[in-house]
């Protein structure tokens, strides 16, 4: 073969010319990373399982070590390249495959030929590290399987420790996680493992990764979290990452879930219309695209009616919505919505609109926010309520309370980042000397904010509501007299001059008492 | 039971036909569930049939999982005797997996050790016989 290098005989290699392509610098080593087949983990591991690394996977009895191998062996296992699975004096094989084939994931087509399992219960027993080293080496060879599990390891090394020295235990890790890797397997050792027994275990020196489970119970509910403690060669995710079992396995949450990717949202923002013409106007023409809006008061002001005529406008106009529903039941929801003449039921029958009930009591904001932007993508939503902020407390288990405001910045971002245009309703009490905004000191994540209130005038209770804040516009500061009708939330009377103190709730007549007739009751439905 | 019998080629593996297929299926399972767990299941198993097949109870298993007691007996027993006390311990045997794993893991384990037995229609169900 030819080449147009020429090199003289003599030349030392600084005088060589070499090609310019060979000049550049050598092309680093690409690890290619293995799916987890778990949603969320990848995510967290930094694109996957770092190829032909010697992980671990730890934790307390019972937070889901073995499900997560299982699941990465079915995403992984081929017939060209199986996963062998080592199990040791731990969970019996029998009920190993009776409990893991309730879940979705577990494909019985994989096992003998992609999945193998094979037992060292009676070696570890009977025999010595070096019987137990040689049986996988020779499994392995025979196999050449791309993933190796070894469950429990933890009773390999509790055996190892009672019979050998610490240094043969040494060796034996060694030995081992070197065969693997040279044969291009990547491992996972699981085992039942406590915080405190890190320090000085030779195998979390040698491990290339740490996943570690573990689950805590606050007060009747169970949190499962996991973390990356060690990941080498890749960037994984810090911190505590809140993770589910169900029917499909593990699903886990990312800390920074919904954070990462190009969220610029749209460069020139719409001005969006809420559905009450007068709201508008005293928005100065409508929310921007894209706003987070809190619409904050007590019981019985239309906080949901509010809400509900947003999400109507927005389906008039043909644009699609989600609906959070914290509080009341979906089928109610849409009734009531229905009465009032904002169809809900017929754009949700479309596909243009979806009512998310979200209530069990053991949720982290994680999973939640992972449901509501499930839903935004799977409808393209542009509108989302969610109703309401205290039901949304509620729903989680108490352990994730503390989180709250954090993980709801985070759920927030994410969402007005992608464009999509949130409304939010908070209950807060009205007492008689301050305006409250919200119990969860959150204004701070809104754009804009829109209070309710009661208030009394003329021996009446009666509703007001004014613009507290318009991120990046000008608003109306009047205060606005509104009614509750048929058609929802109307706003019935300009502004008043002729009362001071409307925001505690008790104010004071400063203009003259127009003469009138006794008043009638401006509510509707007070009317009989 | 009968591949088996088929593949031996042999008369006289007849009546120990039920014995012969535990053996296999000992050699297979115990990769997987370990022999001491394939032990267990056999002694299960054994207990189980011994209600139907009284001569059972004089049968013990080895600590190796091979049957003690067997050969004596089979001096004694006919050999239709001997052919209905190892089906009805293999129906036990292959039971206890259904139980525990499943039809659909039973028949892939039994095809893994005989890959060329039909089994369509195999009848798990209570009073059918594998």
């Amino acid at each position: 073969m030819k080449t147009k290098t020429k090199i003289k005989k003599q030349d030392s290699p600084a005088n060589v010319t070499l090609p310019k392509k060979n000049m550049a610098k050598p092309a680093k080593v690409t690890i290619h990373k293995l799916p987890t087949g778990i949603r969320g983990l990848d995510e967290i591991l930094g694109g996957g399982v770092p190829e032909f690394s010697f992980n671990i996977i730890a934790g307390t009895p019972g937070c889901g070590k073995t499900t997560l191998a299982h699941q990465i062996v079915f995403a992984n296992a081929t017939v060209k390249k199986p996963a062998l699975y080592f199990t040791v004096l731990g969970e019996p094989a029998l009920k190993m495959l009776r409990y893991q084939q309730q879940y979705s994931f577990f494909d019985e087509a994989k096992l003998g030929k992609a999945i193998r399992f094979i037992n060292l219960s009676d070696m570890v027993e009977k025999q010595d590290l070096n019987a137990v080293l040689e049986e996988i080496i020779e499994q392995v060879m025979e196999a050449n399987p791309g993933i190796v599990v070894v469950d429990s390891f933890r009773t390999v090394v509790r055996k190892a420790k009672a019979d050998a020295s610490e240094l043969e235990m040494q060796t034996f890790i060694q030995h081992l996680a070197q065969f693997l890797t040279s044969w291009e397997a990547t491992t996972f050792l699981v085992g039942e493992y406590f915080p405190e027994e890190m320090r000085d275990n030779p195998v979390f020196t040698v491990a290339d990764g740490l996943l570690w489970l573990s689950q805590l119970t606050e007060r009747n509910s169970v949190v499962r979290k996991l973390q990356i403690l060690k990941l080498r060669g890749q960037a994984s995710v810090p911190g505590l990452h809140t993770f589910r079992i169900s029917g499909h396995g593990l699903q886990a949450f990312s800390r920074t879930l919904g954070l990462g990717g190009n969220n610029k949202g749209p460069e020139l923002r719409r001005r969006l219309s809420v559905g009450i013409s007068e709201l508008d106007k005293m928005m100065n023409g409508g929310l921007f695209e894209g706003d987070s809006l809190l619409v904050a008061g007590p019981s019985g002001t239309g906080k949901s009616a509010l809400a509900t005529q947003f999400v109507a406008e927005g389906l008039r106009r043909g644009e699609t919505a989600v609906m959070a529903l914290f509080e009341e039941r979906p089928a109610q929801y849409a009734a009531r919505a229905d009465s009032l003449g904002l169809q809900l039921t017929t754009p949700q029958e479309k596909g243009k609109l979806e009512l998310l009930y979200l209530r069990p009591l053991d949720l982290s904001v994680d999973e939640i926010t992972q449901e509501i932007l499930d839903a935004v993508e799977r409808v393209g939503a542009k509108r989302l309520v969610i109703d309401s902020l205290v039901g949304f407390e509620m729903a989680l288990a108490p352990g994730f309370r503390e989180d709250f405001r954090e993980s709801l910045y985070r759920m927030i971002v994410a969402l007005t980042g992608a464009g999509v245009t949130i409304l939010t309703t908070v209950e807060v009490e009205d007492n008689f000397t301050e305006l409250q905004f919200s119990h969860y000191a959150i204004s701070f994540l809104t754009d804009d904010i829109i209070r309710l209130r009661y208030v009394e005038i003329d021996g009446q209770l009666r509703k007001v509501m004014v613009v507290i804040k318009m991120r990046g516009g000008n608003h109306s500061k009047d205060i606005r007299e509104y009614v509750i009708t048929d058609k929802g939330v109307v706003l019935i009377h300009p502004r008043s001059t002729d009362y001071e103190g409307l925001t505690t709730g008790i104010p004071h007549r400063t203009g003259p008492r127009p003469a009138q007739k006794e008043e009638a009751a401006p509510e509707p439905k007070a009317l009989k | 039971m009968t591949y088996e019998v088929l593949e031996n080629k042999s008369s006289r593996a007849m009546p120990a036909a039920g014995f012969q297929v535990c053996e296999k299926l000992h050699l297979h399972l115990a990769t997987f569930m370990g022999s001491t767990g394939f032990r267990t299941l056999l002694s299960r198993s054994l207990a189980l049939s011994a209600a139907e097949v009284p001569w059972l109870r004089a049968v013990h298993i080895n600590a190796d999982w091979s049957l003690a007691g067997r050969e004596e007996l089979q001096a004694e027993l006919g050999p239709d005797e001997l052919f209905e006390g190892g089906v009805v311990l293999l129906a036990n045997l292959l039971g206890l997996l259904v139980v525990f794993i499943g039809e659909n893991l039973t028949v892939r384990l039994v095809r893994e050790v005989w890959p060329k037995v039909p089994l369509n229609d195999l009848d798990f169900s209570e009073g059918g016989q594998p």
